[in-house]
């Protein structure tokens, strides 16, 4: 178009919308994404950050009180705690998911299965399922007097166990959730990745001899290196707002405090319980910018192994 | 042409919204919404003043703290329910800012006042005169014991004699030995929170903060406190306790399923009994309390500031609370009226409950209404009361120790009450 116009020439002149379009039109085309972000993202976290440098319990006004809410915090046991938790039931249900997941991906990917797409879409349906009724279903699994569970610890010659007693009879239950809802999620993920290395790599593996199992762990599981990686900071993002489960599981006025000893109070309870429970929305805004923080963090360490490895 | 359009679009849509904006509300177009939680019994009726009245009454039920949580997050946003329902135990908290709350006094509610229990009423008034709510039922303490398994153990089944059986707490706690001794299967209570702690607490004439002094918390030195502490610890030592938190789906399935005998009873929990187990109908029969006395709970209902239908709401709540309306509750649930007048009349001495194995409990907590007496409740109160709780469930579950326990109390209701 530039170039078909002379000087002094008659050029045909593109109208003011034109070039206005020209101009702006492709921040217009991207502004419906960012007016949202802004709105009920960055907005809310900016808010947030201004919420946790003051004092502001129910029915009054916030008062400035710099980083006080954060000093208390670090000092806080609670929250230690509760991080502790966090963690712990983060490790407990990602990593045995991830195995079970990459077995069942391997299953799947077998040329021998039958009714492949039935399997795959069957991964789905405990992720689609509403988290509160899975919630509902395995809180009574894991009923103490009246639990499918026990039931089945009790006929197998087993003692009882009280799930919500304990710490670890606890996070043990809570990560059965989570297990149960994002493994099949996981596992088409894998699955993917699976399908997408080249044949080639696993004739050439049989050629030199070597077996299926061999195979499995020098081509399929460093082929899925990458992918391993995403799914692992997915469920690090996830595990660390963990809160729908051990909710439910608590099943009455003890769950926000996670069991009568906080011993399966995760952050996400614990920043509900400040802020809706005890109304104190500094201290629980200020818990909010902590967990930011540390995601961010478990983000930046994971993109940077995944360029490490990459580049190798 | 084109802007004129454009004009006249815009000016019919005003117009629009102007004549929406003005329709007349009819006024069978109102609608209330209500929020409570528990077992308040009061559906029945409402039902009744929805098709007499003309107006249509939502009920929204949480559970307890869920309930007042979401109400005060309803307060603080603007977008409140027209009746709401407020609980002793979280009474100072909501009363300290009166002005969210219509002053029902514009209505006439203090004509009112001599109706009800003069220490119920007062607990619906702020400090600066505004009255928030007006009081519903009051949860004078008995107990409530499962007949088939005290004969089953070889104890009386009588209430005469079963309440001669614990004149005080420590009785109470030998007789639940003497019950465990006998291998019924069942456990003796259901929870030695519920059904001592918060028992022996109440009979107290100060609970967590000093008469009428917001800033004084004598929970660490107050001798009924200590006294409710450690006869609950000695109910679960002595393996008392089926340790099942009330209001739980368990304890509920353990209620029908006859997993403890004895649970403390305020008037109110006749309801969730008959709610909850109908099949135990005639298994249950009413005891009086070990040191009698003490009451546990009330509520006020109160209309929120920024309620649209404040006076449709108050009619609706002085017709549900009159004392004909409470006597009609009580009979049906078992929620015991908070009006005097009604405590001697034959209605309410004559009356007894077949679900109740015939026990004549119009008596029995009009007897204990009586002798109610009033007990500040401050307004952090039912934070407090959640740390007693746990540790007392942290002593159940086998985690801590009872000392250790305690202790752990002590810092958390410090913690709690951090601001």
């Amino acid at each position: 178009m530039a170039t078909t116009s002379t000087p002094g020439g008659a050029a045909p002149r593109t109208s003011l919308w034109g070039r206005l379009d020209e101009r702006i039109g492709g921040y217009a085309y991207i502004a419906p994404f960012f007016i949202v972000f802004g709105l009920f993202g960055l907005i809310p976290i900016l808010f947030t950050a201004w919420v946790s440098l003051h004092q502001w319990g129910a029915l009054s006004d916030p008062t400035f009180v710099s980083f006080d809410n954060y000093a208390r915090l670090l000092a806080d046991p609670r929250f230690w705690n509760a991080a502790f938790n966090t963690l712990s039931i983060w490790v407990i249900s990602t990593v045995p998911q991830l195995i079970l997941a990459l077995f069942l991906a391997h299953v799947l990917n077998e040329t021998l299965l039958r009714g492949k797409g039935i399997f795959r879409m069957a991964m789905l349906v405990p992720n689609i399922t509403s988290v509160l009724a899975v919630g509902i279903v395995f809180s009574s699994i894991f009923g103490r007097d009246y639990g499918l569970m026990n039931f089945l610890l009790e006929s197998l010659g087993l003692n009882r166990v009280d799930w919500q007693a304990s710490q670890p009879s606890s996070h043990v239950a809570i990560s059965t959730m989570v297990m149960w809802r994002w493994t099949g999620y996981n596992t088409l993920i894998l699955l993917a990745a699976m399908q997408a290395i080249p044949r080639d790599l696993y004739e050439v593996a049989a050629m030199d001899g070597a077996g299926r199992l061999r195979q499995f762990f020098t081509v399929t599981v460093p082929q899925l290196r990458n992918t391993i990686i995403f799914v692992t900071i997915v469920s690090t993002i996830g595990g660390m707002q963990i809160f729908t489960e051990p909710l439910v599981f608590g099943g009455t006025q003890q769950a926000i405090t996670g069991g009568a000893a906080r011993q399966y109070q995760t952050l996400a309870l614990f920043l509900y319980e400040q802020g809706f429970r005890n109304f104190q929305f500094g201290y629980a805004s200020t818990i909010a910018w902590v967990l930011f923080i540390v995601i961010l963090g478990f983000s930046v360490v994971n993109l940077l192994l995944t360029r490490r490895i990459a580049r190798d | 042409m084109r802007k004129n359009r454009v004009f006249g679009v815009a000016m019919s849509g005003l117009l629009a919204t102007a004549a929406f904006g003005a329709a007349p509300v009819a006024a069978q177009d109102v609608t209330l919404d209500l929020w409570n939680f528990g077992a308040m019994g009061l559906e029945e009726l409402i039902t009744q003043y929805e098709a007499e009245h003309g107006i249509k009454v939502n009920i929204v039920q949480r559970g307890y703290d869920e309930h007042h949580e979401a109400l005060l997050t309803s307060l603080m946003a603007g977008e409140v329910p027209d009746i709401a329902a407020v609980e002793v135990g979280y009474n100072s908290l909501f009363k300290a800012t009166p002005q969210v709350f219509t002053d029902l006094r514009q209505f006439g509610a203090e004509a009112l006042e001599p109706t009800y229990l003069d220490w119920r009423w007062a607990q619906g008034v702020a400090t600066d005169g505004t009255i928030i709510g007006i009081p519903t039922d009051v949860g004078g303490i008995a107990m409530c014991f499962r007949t088939d398994l005290f004969e089953a153990a070889g104890l009386p089944t009588d209430p005469d004699e079963v309440s001669a059986l614990w004149p005080d707490w420590d009785a109470f706690i030998e007789t639940g030995k003497t019950f465990t001794a006998a291998n019924t299967g069942a456990k003796f209570i259901d929870s030695a929170g519920g059904s001592v702690y918060n028992l022996v607490k109440n009979q107290g004439t100060e609970k967590y903060y000093a008469p009428n002094d917001p800033d004084t918390l004598i929970y660490e030195t107050n001798p009924q406190n200590l006294k409710a502490w450690a006869t609950a610890v000695a109910a679960i030592e002595a393996g008392l306790s089926a340790n099942i938190s009330q209001f739980s789906p368990e304890w509920n399935a353990g209620m029908a399923n006859g997993d403890f005998a004895v649970l403390g009873c305020p008037a109110w929990m006749m309801n969730y009994i008959q709610g909850q187990a109908p099949d135990t109908a005639g298994k249950w029969n009413i005891a009086s309390a070990p040191e009698k006395g003490g009451n546990w709970g009330g509520t006020q209902l109160t209309v929120p500031a920024a309620s649209d239908n404040a006076q449709a709401a108050y009619d609706l709540i002085a017709w549900l609370l009159t004392p004909e309306r409470q006597l009609e509750v009580f009979k049906l649930h078992g929620n015991f009226p908070s009006t005097p007048e009604l405590y001697d009349t034959p209605e309410i001495q004559d009356f007894t409950s077949e679900f109740f194995s015939g026990a004549p409990v119009g008596k029995i907590f009009a007897e204990s209404a009586k002798a109610l007496h009033p007990v500040y409740e401050g307004p952090r109160e039912r934070a407090i009361d959640r740390e007693f709780g746990n540790g007392l469930g942290r002593i159940e579950a086998g985690l801590e120790t009872a000392d250790e326990a305690w202790a752990s109390t002590l810092a958390n209701v410090l913690l709690a009450l951090q601001n």
